[in-house]
This record gives C-alpha cells, sequence and structure tokens, in this order.
C-alpha cells in the first residue's frame, strides 16, 4: 500500500516536473552551449523585429530526444536526495561543491558555496539570497515518502520560508503515503506553518482559493490574483509554490492530472509547482492512479542538473524508501 | 563640531556617494578602475537613496520617537502609492513588492515579508536620518529604524538598516571609524549573515594593515590610495570573494552592502572623499555602498569634510523616484532632524 502511494509521489513529481514550460530548457542543457546561444540571439531578434513568434528550444544538429516531454531538475534533485538519504546532509552537499558540471537553484549553488568556503550549515543555508526557494522542499518529498524529518537537510541550503516549505510537504506527502486523504494531507502541512510567515499566510490564502473554485482549473485566476506580485526575478519562492500547490492538490480531490495542468497553467510557478502538486496528489492516488501514458516518458532522468543520473530509474529509486 | 554640522555631512555624504557611484552600479572593480582609475566625480544625479532617505527622515520629523510601522505604512499609501501613475521607478524589488502588498491590504509586519527580497538593502540606504536623529544612541536608532524595515523588509534587510542606522547614531557622537564599526555589530545579533559579513571584511581590512579601523583625525591625508588610483593591490577582489555571493545576479543584497560600505568607510579611515571613491570603486551596488560610506563619513567629519566639488553638485530633489520628496534639499532636510530630535 504505501510502496504503490511512494511511487505515486515519486511519478506524480516527474509529471508535474516534465508539465511544466521550463523542463525543456533546463533539459536543453544536454545540448552544445551553441544552441543555447543561438536560442538567446533568437530571443534578441523577436524584440527587434517586433515578432511575436517565440523560440522554443530546439535540436539544430543535436539529438532530438532531450526535447521530448519528459523530468529535468525537480526529478533528479529528488532522485539524488533518495541515493544520499541515510548520509549526514553537509557531508553529502559538499561531494558537490566546486563540481563544475552540476545545475541547481540558486539557494543550492549558493548553499556549495557557503560550504566550501568553511561556511556550515544553518549558517550554509541562512546566509543565502535564496534562503526562501522551494529547493529543500522538493528534496522533503524524499523525507517525507521514508517517515524523515526534513529539517537537517533542508537547513543546509535554505533557511526560514524554504525550511518550512520543506516541512509542509514532507507532512503533506508522509500524510498522504500514510493513507490520509487528500484533505488531511493538506491540513498536516498547513499545522507546520505558522500563520505570520509568509508561506503560512499564503498557505491558507490559496487554500481558502482552492475551496471557493471547487477545482483545481477554476482556482487558477484567483491563486494568480491572491499569491504572485510579479515583481520578482525567479518565481521558485516556497512562499508560492508549496501554497499553490497545496491548494491545487485539494482542490482537485487528489487526482494528479487536474492538480498538475492546473499548475502549469501558472506560468511564473511552472518550475516547480506542477512538480510539488503532482508530488502530493501522487502519494494520495498512489501509482495505480497516475495516467499509464505519463509513466514511461518521465520515469528515465536525463542527467540535465546531475549528469551522473542520466537514463536512472525514477521508480527502481522508490524501491530503497518501501 | 555641533551636532547640525555633523547632521549636513552625514547626508551630503549620502547624496554625494549616491550620485558619485551611480555609474558604477553593477560594474566589477576591475571594470571600473580600467574606466576611472578611481572614480572621483560626479558624472549625474543621485538616485534612490537620496530620494529614500528624505522620505525616512519626513517619517522621523513627522512622529520623532513614537514612530511605528503602522505610520510608515500609512505613509506609503498616502504619500508613495497615490503618486505611482506609471513605473516605480528607481524602485527596488522590495520597494514594488511592499507596494503590491499594502495595495492587496496586508499590513506590517507581512507587508516586508510576502515578497521575496527581505534581505534587501533598501532599509539600509535610507537609514541615515535615524543616526542622526539620536546621537550617540546607536540602540534607539536601530529600534527606530526597524519601525520602517517592517514596512518592506525582513530579516537581514532589517539587520542591514539597523546596522547602519547604528553606525550613523555612533559616528553622530564622533565615535572613531573602529568605534563606528563595533557600534554596528553592537546591535544585530553575532549570530546573522550580516555580523559575519562585517567580520569578515574587518578580517581582510586586517590582513592589509594592523592599524586598519582605529582611525586618525580623517583629515583627508590618510586613507587607501588617492584621487587617480584604483583600490590599492588586490583588495577589491579580496573583499568581493570574502562577502558577495558569486551565483547570484541581483547586487542588492544588504548584509554585502553593508559590509563594503563599513569596508570602504575603515579603508578610508573615516574621510569622507577616501570612504566614498573606494565605496563605489567595489562596483556592486555602488551607488548604495558609496552612500552608506558617504553617511558614515560625512557624519564622523561633518559638512567640512565633503568635498565643496562634490556638495557643489548636490541640489534639491529631482523626485524622479519618489514624486513626494520632489524640490527637497538635502541640507534643509539636515538641519530640520537636528533641530527636531
Amino acid at each position: 500500500m504505501s510502496g504503490d502511494r511512494i511511487r505515486g509521489a515519486f511519478i506524480g513529481l516527474a509529471i508535474g516536473d516534465a508539465a511544466g514550460w521550463p523542463a525543456a530548457r533546463h533539459r536543453s542543457a544536454l545540448h552544445a552551449p551553441w544552441s543555447r546561444r543561438l536560442h538567446r540571439e533568437l530571443d534578441l531578434f523577436a524584440e527587434e523585429h517586433r515578432i511575436t513568434t517565440l523560440p522554443v528550444p530546439f535540436a539544430l544538429n543535436q539529438p532530438t530526444a532531450p526535447l521530448a516531454l519528459g523530468p529535468s531538475d525537480d526529478a533528479e534533485w529528488l532522485a539524488w536526495t533518495v541515493l544520499t538519504l541515510r548520509r549526514p546532509r553537509a557531508e553529502a552537499f559538499r561531494e558537490l561543491a566546486g563540481r563544475e558540471d552540476v545545475r541547481a537553484r540558486i539557494s543550492v549553488a549558493s548553499a556549495l558555496d557557503n560550504l566550501a568556503k568553511g561556511v556550515e550549515p544553518p549558517a550554509s543555508g541562512h546566509d543565502n539570497p535564496h534562503f526562501f526557494d522551494d529547493a529543500a522542499a522538493i528534496r522533503a518529498v524524499a523525507f517525507g515518502a521514508a517517515g524523515l524529518d526534513p529539517t537537517d537537510d533542508a537547513r543546509v541550503t535554505n533557511a526560514g520560508d524554504g525550511v518550512l516549505g520543506a516541512r509542509a510537504v514532507a507532512a503533506a506527502i508522509a500524510a498522504a503515503v500514510g493513507g490520509a486523504p487528500v484533505s488531511d494531507a493538506v491540513e498536516a502541512a498547513l499545522a507546520v506553518l505558522p500563520e505570520d510567515t509568509a508561506i503560512g499566510h499564503n498557505a491558507r490564502l490559496a487554500v481558502q482559493a482552492g475551496r471557493k473554485a471547487g477545482e483545481a482549473f477554476g482556482a487558477v485566476p484567483a491563486l494568480d490574483a491572491a499569491l504572485l506580485d510579479h515583481v520578482y526575478s525567479y518565481a521558485v519562492g516556497a512562499a508560492q509554490t508549496v501554497p499553490i500547490a497545496l491548494a491545487l492538490a485539494e482542490a482537485s480531490g487528489g487526482a494528479v492530472g487536474p492538480a498538475v495542468s492546473a499548475a502549469a497553467c501558472l506560468a511564473a510557478t511552472a518550475d516547480s509547482a506542477p512538480a510539488l502538486a503532482g508530488a502530493i496528489t501522487g502519494a494520495c492516488g498512489g501509482y495505480g492512479a497516475i495516467p499509464e501514458g505519463w509513466i514511461a516518458p518521465v520515469r528515465t532522468l536525463a542527467g540535465c542538473c546531475l549528469p551522473e543520473l542520466a537514463g536512472r530509474d525514477l521508480l527502481e529509486l522508490t524501491e530503497g524508501l518501501t | 563640531m555641533n551636532h547640525r554640522d555633523r547632521a549636513r555631512g552625514c547626508l551630503l555624504g549620502l547624496a554625494a556617494g549616491d550620485a558619485l557611484g551611480a555609474p558604477a552600479e553593477n560594474m566589477t572593480p576591475e571594470q571600473i578602475t580600467a574606466r576611472w582609475g578611481r572614480l572621483t566625480e560626479i558624472e549625474g544625479g543621485g538616485t534612490d537613496d537620496t530620494e529614500y532617505t528624505i522620505f525616512a527622515a519626513s517619517l522621523l520629523l513627522r512622529h520623532g520617537h513614537a514612530l511605528t510601522p503602522a505610520d510608515v505604512a500609512a505613509a506609503y499609501r498616502s504619500e508613495i502609492i497615490p503618486l505611482m501613475t506609471g513605473p516605480m521607478r528607481g524602485a527596488g524589488f522590495s520597494e514594488l513588492g511592499t507596494v503590491q502588498a499594502l495595495r492587496r491590504g496586508l499590513e506590517p509586519p507581512l507587508t516586508g515579508r510576502v515578497h521575496a527580497h527581505g534581505w534587501s538593502d533598501g532599509l539600509a540606504m535610507r537609514a541615515a536620518p535615524y543616526g542622526i536623529f539620536c546621537p550617540g544612541d546607536p540602540a534607539e536608532a536601530a529600534r527606530l529604524v526597524e519601525q520602517d524595515g517592517l514596512v518592506s523588509g525582513d530579516g537581514e534587510g532589517i539587520l542591514g538598516g539597523r546596522a547602519v542606522a547604528g553606525a550613523v547614531a555612533a559616528a553622530m557622537a564622533g565615535a572613531r571609524p573602529g568605534e563606528v564599526a563595533d557600534a554596528a555589530l553592537a546591535v544585530i545579533p553575532a549570530d546573522s549573515w550580516t555580523a559575519r559579513a562585517i567580520a569578515r571584511v574587518r578580517e581582510v581590512l586586517g590582513d592589509i594593515s594592523g592599524t586598519a579601523g582605529q582611525g586618525t583625525t580623517g583629515n583627508g591625508t590618510t586613507g587607501q590610495g588617492t584621487a587617480g588610483d584604483g583600490i590599492p593591490g588586490d583588495l577589491g577582489r579580496r573583499l568581493h570573494d570574502a562577502v558577495v555571493v558569486r551565483h547570484y545576479p541581483w547586487t542588492d543584497v544588504a548584509p554585502e552592502a553593508v559590509a563594503l560600505a563599513l569596508a570602504a568607510f575603515l579603508a578610508g579611515e573615516g574621510d569622507v572623499e577616501a570612504s566614498v571613491t573606494f565605496g563605489v570603486g567595489l562596483g556592486r551596488d555602488a551607488d548604495t555602498i558609496g552612500a552608506i560610506a558617504g553617511a558614515m563619513a560625512g557624519a564622523f567629519q561633518g559638512e567640512a569634510g565633503v568635498p565643496r566639488r562634490w556638495a557643489e553638485r548636490i541640489g534639491p530633489a529631482t523626485g524622479k523616484c519618489l514624486p513626494a520628496v520632489k524640490g527637497r534639499h538635502v541640507l534643509d532636510v539636515a538641519d530640520e532632524l537636528a533641530k527636531g530630535r
């Protein structure tokens, strides 16, 4: 039973990761750098010529497989977390410091620099311009599935709302894997989010918006209006993505398809909110409820962030957890 | 030197640092040295640093020591938001994020928490008036600036404001540069990013000179380098390595800007020209670093410490960032603060 739900959480996360528009950009990291330079030049061309036809990641003289529907950063960081789950967290991260082939969120990149300079947790996550992002919340899917506290892991790369986001996701996943219905999983997450924090305030606003809409897709405009100020350049703040995922998971009744589809409609947060929504709903419904056509495209990792994970099977990695 | 003289030096130094640093914003120390050697001549006007400082001073003049976050939020709602007819020019992420939060009906401290840039140096850049208002009382200056900061910032952004207000309060009472840095550290927790960043820049400066930060008379004849030279040796690079976040493209991170400004003030031994030119030579958020270094050094040396050729370039605020302060001159604001405390 719990194995089915853990597999559901992991494949649900990978589906959301693949469904968000940034996935193809992350996966295009597997192409030669010049092809991404051409992409930037096409962007400039469109700007200069007032062309509304936007360039998408493309394969010129390059393999096309990386640009097919598939998982990207979030699934790889989840897999890395599973592979290192039982090790002291700073030690696991320290092995990545100084590597030039790793791609990661700003919080993680800054934390790796901190570790290399001798700045240890929790300062490595606190003295960090992106302490608030959801890198740890993504990793927390593994901790929740294993019934472990994500805090020590989260504090390596994050602080404040970034750590709270990890605790909330782990709580929701742990509840869902344990058989709780989605409303209880969402309540378990809300219970660890203080109301006077941005993430706690936003989570309650978002869940209310979802309940008012009564279903996930219908909640999209209200979530955009209530949570996204569209001011800052990087929309991976845990105070936005985790509340959106909780609200859409509940509003979809715990169904992966509606939750992920709706999350992917919020373009600003489409890098990670769909993945988090997919993880929570995947855990609620279990692997058996995953739309079958999605499983094959998303279970195999691309290695676009952690090259050593290319070709690894996400489903196999869940075996150690059950 | 009387209180009014230091107040005028402080805000004049701030405005001069802001204007001097504006063209160097987001550049590296190496690029700045290649282009100007040492950047010593003001090219254009000041920016948001000066205008938000004038706005902060207006809050203090109205509410004094009784200032609350609710007063500050009310001022945003009555004096900033209604005059924003289009873009919010010169504003950092934290200011626009705060305006959006206020428009949504949120109240402080949530208004400073729901946007992702609580660590912005937007409070540190406007903290000087709080120090002027509380000469010799860094703790009260820090408490007061936090009332302002709770509306638009959080965490390290508030600590950056506290550190600068505390430093200016100490300098207003004649503290030496090393004592000014101690005052900044005394009003923030030791277990903070800002405190660790300040400690790291002091360590770098301590390597250069055993007496760095001890201060001299601040008579303009000391300090690191003279006009025409860049920042000596690899000092700029070493200061960057100590506190700059490499993998983050935005430069307005308070722990970094405040530490670099204090480093400039210490390296310049409190002399306005030496401190400010050193500060803007560090690049990154150069106008804010210059403004903060100028405020501390101006408070330390008084109005006479600000080079005349710089003072002559400082006119009334144009209101290009905050229409509410259009026409206000920092020297008038300084006089009012000196009288009003």
